[in-house]
């Protein structure tokens, strides 16, 4: 099977591929038992039957369906392999494996993985020790020689790092190791790059070496991502692909922000045979100070990555000016218009003091990229020594002009230009010149793009000696051809100059959109000069790692493996130290895996005498075919036994077709309806009946204080009330329910009526929380003592009642009570009532104080719907809403008056409606027309 | 899955008379009337026409004198001043010639029938005696009873079915006569040549029979599909068909022709042919057989 990647275990069995034409014989000879009917119209059938020729062989399909069965079979118990993979023979005594997990073996390391395990597959069939070496790792890590299971364990274990190889030290580290056991094959599973001193490494490794194994990918495509640059107009970004690879190739490359997101992107195209491709970010400045990082697209490696720090960003200006302006008059302070001018682009820093001698220390701390100096004239030595430096390290150093500038001694160091002393004025009274416009900007100044202004007029400025460099240090000239900027570049840094003073006095640029034009640009060419954080470096300072490059290019927080950066040298890229940003939240280094000047170039096997094989990189394809034959030959025995069947006559369609959904809706009705039925079942609980009997008409209970006289005056009381409210309102409650606070369930009533007895027994402390807890719910409970004359007439003095009902609010959480006010909701519920009389009067109706709403929060007792949970009377409300049989009151009112026993009633109407409507009338729709009929 | 169809042991008589009268309770009595005169006891049509023995009203007469007395009906002569007699008709038995066919093919019954041929069978034939019988009417079995007259002539038969170890495939018809009806119930599957050569017998006597043809209905639908092997009941013949279904419509063909055949031979001869299936009620049956029974007298 050489066209096929399809090898088999036991070839052998493939000979029985030869029975087939004698199971086809076979097949065909016998036909499918028939099945045996009995028939009485025989004849019948015979006259029908001598048309037909009755088939004696099986159905040529059947037969092959039969035929493919057999096939199949003996194939899959011929052992077949798809994809086989070729066995890689260790001729050697031990295998060393040597693995390259840097960066560029991130984006397939599991594919190196798996090819390594390949090779500790073969080794372990030939019993040979296995060393395993990383050319990334620790310099003391482990690499045996291992048995084949440590060696799996500890390849699984490792992953790529986001560092450049480190072979040299690795292969002498396995050479070492190899010194005892020699004629060992070496494996040499390579990430496809060149690094340096390889031909060296290679020749240490291989020297005791009976064998080399060479992997390497068949071509490296890793773009890496060499330098960033924040230019004027763009950020550019530059890249270097493989040496190997010519074919033009475009990329993207994007630009995240600190939180990830993309924010720009930029094309990268490498042309043919080119290896290094820039990419320029034409985005406002203000959005590139957010690039926190850049990627290329659909590399997930660490090369493809680079994070910037400070440098690539915003700029730190620090402000210097002498004799600061009246506070009062800004737009005369000489720093107004510049701060004004770059606030939108730069972070400013000013110094806190005015002393020139502290103030410029204190600013250099800070790293400014830029530092701008209104008319200062002379600097004290250490602070002017410290600023030559600081130019000459890179910094930006803009000076203004001005009356102090202009006197001051020529200051070779930190000015472009020779000045003469003294300014020159033009225009004025004693002037035959013009004031003068500003010239196109000369080629070679760092503004020879911008477009000058053409308002701008300059009447006064200082005068540059005429030097031989003057033309090229003049940044731009007037229209008579006078430097009105200058610059010049002293060491790293650079030095600008304007001839005027940064406010409106000697010329009106400073407050032209030119100004802010050229500063910005100034602050483009400007340079951080680290991060502002960082420990003054005398060599000893290093920076935390903060946020880290993983393998695959996405930003990590630090790994435990990562150490500080020193921040003095130039650190290598190394596993203690892989890239990412160094620093904290305040300010960070980038630590970037490549160098400005990385090239990719491929690795070359190494020109060796010994035995070379080369292997392929690539995940283990091989799948045993075995269950899938066997799988399919099982559908086709299925597919047989159907096909029996229906030849036999036992697949009739119609019959099947509809005993079958019939069936199944019948399992599915049972299904649904059985949990159905059970659950109803099981919701019944006992004392369900009187629950619902209690909850499907309202009914107002009272509580049973055992005494049957009361029992039966709150009965006969709650029923010719009730019987009132039927008479008058919409509600017609149901018959009175006398409750046992200590057992029955309370949440069904709305209100419960309970007429304190002295001479009852005091309830339980668990009834009065269940009491307790009614009310909370929202429930009512009218409290009434119905002793009203039975006290005394001293203020102080209790009625036995009263002392009961203190006893038992005692233990509940009351909250504050009031008599009902005139404006309760409960005096407007349903009649307008002034008074709460029953069979006594006088006795106020207690209800919950109303609250304000300050003191909602801490009531003890929560009330529904503002409805107070608890109200107390003396007057025996029960008593004068007593009815008996035939409908006549029970007990007389006190005094007897007629009136009063209907105020009774309506009072219970007023509570009723209360429980029932709760605050529904304290509405303020209905203030006025109460109002209006309360006025009258 | 199961056979279609299967020979079912032989039918007890005695199941098959418990069911027999239930099937006879549902057809009211039937009384046989002869067209033509029988030449049995008293022969001719007209000679019904009279009053004498029976048990219907046929007139009032006045009361002559000399007659018994219990003879008088009060009730009548109670309405006016003379004496009536009621007259009753006077009824005579016609002999009733009961077969069903004992054949093995008779056996056979289907899933979708709910008893098999024989069962049918005989619970028509019993029914149908039972019916006779309870009409007066004699009642006979060839080859196993002459005719005779019982109230209980479904249980004589019954009881001498019980006895008969063996009953012939093929009736001996000889005895009938002129007159008298011959029931027959079969399934009637035999070639048609062969059914009418031997019911010709019948024919030449002037006999009025008819004919119950016992269908299954596996035996009409053909419902088989499939490679099935036919075996016949009777002779143990064997078919062997490919594709059953394949052969449906040509057998169905062939079953109602012969059928029709059969049904219009025995309507020119002035025959009922009845058809009752297995999987019907077997009153259905019991009724047309009546109602051929009674409409044929007229």
């Amino acid at each position: 099977m050489g066209f096929l990647p399809l090898s088999f275990g036991l070839p052998a069995v493939l000979a029985g591929l030869l029975a087939l034409p004698v199971i086809w014989w076979l097949l065909r000879l016998t036909p499918p038992k028939p099945q045996a009917e009995a028939f009485p119209p025989l004849k019948i059938l015979a006259r029908v039957l001598r048309k037909e020729e009755t088939p004696h062989q099986s159905p040529w399909w059947l037969t092959l369906l039969r035929l493919a069965m057999a096939a199949l079979i003996i194939l899959a118990l011929a052992e077949p392999v798809f994809n086989p993979r070729e066995r890689v023979s260790t001729g050697g005594n031990a295998v060393a494996i040597v693995i390259d997990n840097g960066w560029a073996a991130a984006p397939d390391w599991a594919m190196r993985v798996a090819t390594a395990e390949r090779l500790i597959a073969d080794a372990e069939a030939e019993n040979a020790p296995v060393l395993l070496a990383f050319t990334v790792d620790a310099p003391n890590a482990e690499i045996g020689p291992f048995d084949a299971q440590a060696a799996r364990e500890r390849l699984n274990a490792a992953e790529a790092q986001p560092v450049p190889v480190d072979r040299a030290a690795a292969f002498a580290r396995v050479a070492q190791a190899m010194t005892d056991m020699p004629n060992a094959s070496v494996a040499v599973l390579s990430d496809g790059l060149a690094s340096e001193a390889d031909e060296a490494a290679f020749d240490a490794l291989l020297a005791d070496a009976g064998e080399l194994i060479w992997a390497s990918p068949q071509g490296v495509t890793e773009i890496g991502l060499t330098a960033t640059a924040n230019e004027p107009d763009a950020f550019v970004v530059e890249a270097v692909r493989p040496t190997s690879e010519v074919g033009p190739r475009q990329a993207m490359v994007a630009a995240l922000d600190d939180r990830g997101r993309r924010i720009a992107e930029a094309q990268l195209s490498f042309g043919a045979g080119e290896a290094a491709a820039t990419a320029a970010f034409t985005v406002p400045f203000e959005l590139r100070n957010d690039f926190n990082s850049l990627a290329v697209d659909g590399e997930a490696q660490a090369g493809a990555v680079r994070v910037l720090d400070e440098n690539a960003r915003r700029r730190r200006v620090g402000l210097i000016a002498q004799g600061d302006g009246d506070v009062a008059q800004p737009l005369l302070s000489p720093l107004h218009y510049i701060s004004r001018a770059l606030v939108p682009f730069a972070d400013l820093i000013e110094p806190t003091s005015a002393d020139l001698g502290s103030a410029i220390p204190e600013l250099l701390e800070q790293r400014p990229a830029m530092i701008v100096m209104a008319d200062v004239g002379t600097l004290p030595d250490e602070a002017h020594a410290a600023l030559v430096d600081w130019v000459d390290n890179g910094g930006t150093l803009v000076r203004f002009a001005g009356p102090r500038l202009a006197a001051a001694e020529p200051d070779e160091d930190l000015l472009p230009v020779r000045l003469r002393v003294g300014e020159r004025a033009l225009g004025g009274t004693l002037s035959w010149t013009e004031p003068q416009a500003i010239a196109e900007y000369p080629e070679g100044s760092p503004f020879a793009d911008l477009t000058p202004p053409t308002d701008v007029t300059v009447s006064r400025q200082v005068l540059a000696e005429p030097t031989a460099d003057i033309v090229e240090r003049s940044w731009v000239n007037l229209a008579d051809g006078t430097p009105l900027v200058t610059g010049a570049r002293r060491g790293d840094g650079t030095l600008a100059l304007f001839h005027i003073t940064p406010q409106a006095t000697w010329s009106n640029l400073p407050i032209s959109g030119s100004f802010v034009e050229l500063l910005r640009r100034l602050v483009q060419l400007s340079r951080n000069q680290g991060p502002g954080t960082a420990q003054a470096g005398n060599g000893e300072a290093t920076l935390p790692p903060y946020r880290l490059i993983a393998a695959d290019g996405s930003l990590v927080p630090p790994t435990p493996g990562a150490r500080p950066l020193a921040v003095s040298a130039e650190a290598p890229v190394t596993i203690e130290n892989p890239p990412g940003l160094y620093g904290s939240e305040e300010g960070v280094v980038a630590h970037n895996l490549l160098p400005a000047d990385a090239v990719l170039e491929p690795i070359a096997r190494p020109e060796t005498p010994l035995a070379v094989r080369d292997v392929a990189y690539g995940f283990d394809e091989q799948v045993d075919l075995r269950g899938p034959l066997f799988a399919i030959a099982l559908a086709l025995m299925i597919l047989d036994t159907l096909a029996v069947l229906w030849l036999g006559g036992k697949l009739r369609r119609p019959r099947a077709g509809r005993a079958v959904p019939a069936a199944l809706a019948l399992a599915l009705v049972g299904a649904i309806s059985m949990p159905d039925a059970n659950a109803q079942e099981g919701d019944i609980r006992p004392g369900d009946e009187e629950a619902i009997a209690a909850i499907s008409q309202t009914r107002i209970a009272y509580v049973l204080t055992g005494d049957s006289s009361i029992d039966a005056i709150s009965r006969a009381g709650l029923e010719g009330l009730g019987r009132f409210l039927a008479d008058k309102t919409a509600l017609e409650p149901g018959e009175p329910v006398g409750v046992d606070i200590a057992e029955d369930e309370l949440a069904f009533y709305p209100l419960v009526y309970w007429p304190i007895d002295e001479g009852a027994e005091m309830p339980s402390q668990a009834a009065l929380a269940r009491i307790d807890a009614y009310m909370q719910e929202g429930g009512t409970v009218l409290f009434d003592t119905r002793d009203q004359f039975g006290a005394g007439f001293d203020a102080g003095s209790a009625s036995a009642s009263t002392m009961r009902l203190r006893d038992i609010l005692a233990d509940m959480n009351v909250p504050p009570l009031e008599p009902v006010p005139d404006d309760h909701v409960l005096t407007k519920a349903f009649y307008i009532l002034p008074e709460f009389p029953g069979r006594f009067n006088g006795s106020p109706l207690w209800v919950e104080a109303s609250q304000t709403l300050e003191e909602t929060a801490d009531r003890p007792v929560r009330v529904g719907d503002g409805v107070s949970p608890i109200m107390i009377t003396a007057n025996d409300l029960a008593g004068a809403w007593a009815i008996g049989g035939n409908g006549a009151p029970m007990l007389p009112t006190v005094p007897a008056d007629p009136m009063q026993r209907v105020h009774a009633y309506r009072a219970g109407v007023n509570i009723m409606m209360y429980m029932l409507t709760g605050n529904y009338k304290s509405d303020q729709v209905h203030v006025p027309s109460i109002l209006e009929r309360l006025g009258q | 899955m199961a056979n279609i169809g299967a020979v079912s042991a032989a039918v007890a008589p005695r199941d098959a008379l418990a069911r027999a009268r239930v099937r006879a309770a549902l057809v009211p009595d039937l009384l046989v009337e002869a067209r033509r005169v029988v030449n049995t006891v008293i022969a001719g049509w007209h000679g019904r026409r009279k009053r004498g023995i029976g048990e219907n009203f046929w007139q009032f007469r006045p009361y002559v004198d000399g007659e018994a007395i219990a003879r008088i009906d009060w009730r009548r002569s109670a309405r006016d001043d003379h004496t009536y007699v009621r007259d009753r008709e006077w009824e005579a038995a016609h002999t009733v010639w009961l077969w069903a066919d004992p054949s093995a093919s008779m056996l056979y019954q289907s899933k979708a029938a709910s008893v098999s041929k024989e069962s049918r069978a005989l619970v028509l034939a019993l029914a149908l005696a039972e019916l006779l019988s309870r009409s007066g009417e004699r009642i006979a079995w060839p080859g196993l009873t002459d005719p005779f007259s019982a109230r209980n002539g479904a249980e004589r038969l019954a009881a001498q079915m019980l006895h008969m170890a063996h009953l012939p495939t093929r009736p001996d018809l000889s005895a009938t006569k002129r007159f008298s009806d011959v029931v027959l119930i079969s399934d009637f599957l035999d070639p048609v040549d062969e059914t009418q050569e031997w019911l010709d017998t019948l024919a030449t006597r002037g006999v009025r029979a008819h004919l119950i043809e016992i269908a299954d209905p596996a035996e009409e639908e053909f419902p088989y599909a499939g490679r099935t092997e036919f075996q016949d009941p009777e002779t143990g013949a064997k078919l062997t068909a490919g594709r059953a279904e394949t052969l449906r419509d040509d057998y169905r063909t062939l079953y109602n022709a012969r059928r029709d055949e059969l049904s219009r031979w025995a309507r020119k001869l002035g025959w009922s042919y009845t058809v009752n299936h297995t999987d019907r009620l077997a009153s259905e049956a019991l009724v047309r057989v009546h109602l051929a029974m009674s409409q044929g007298s007229r």
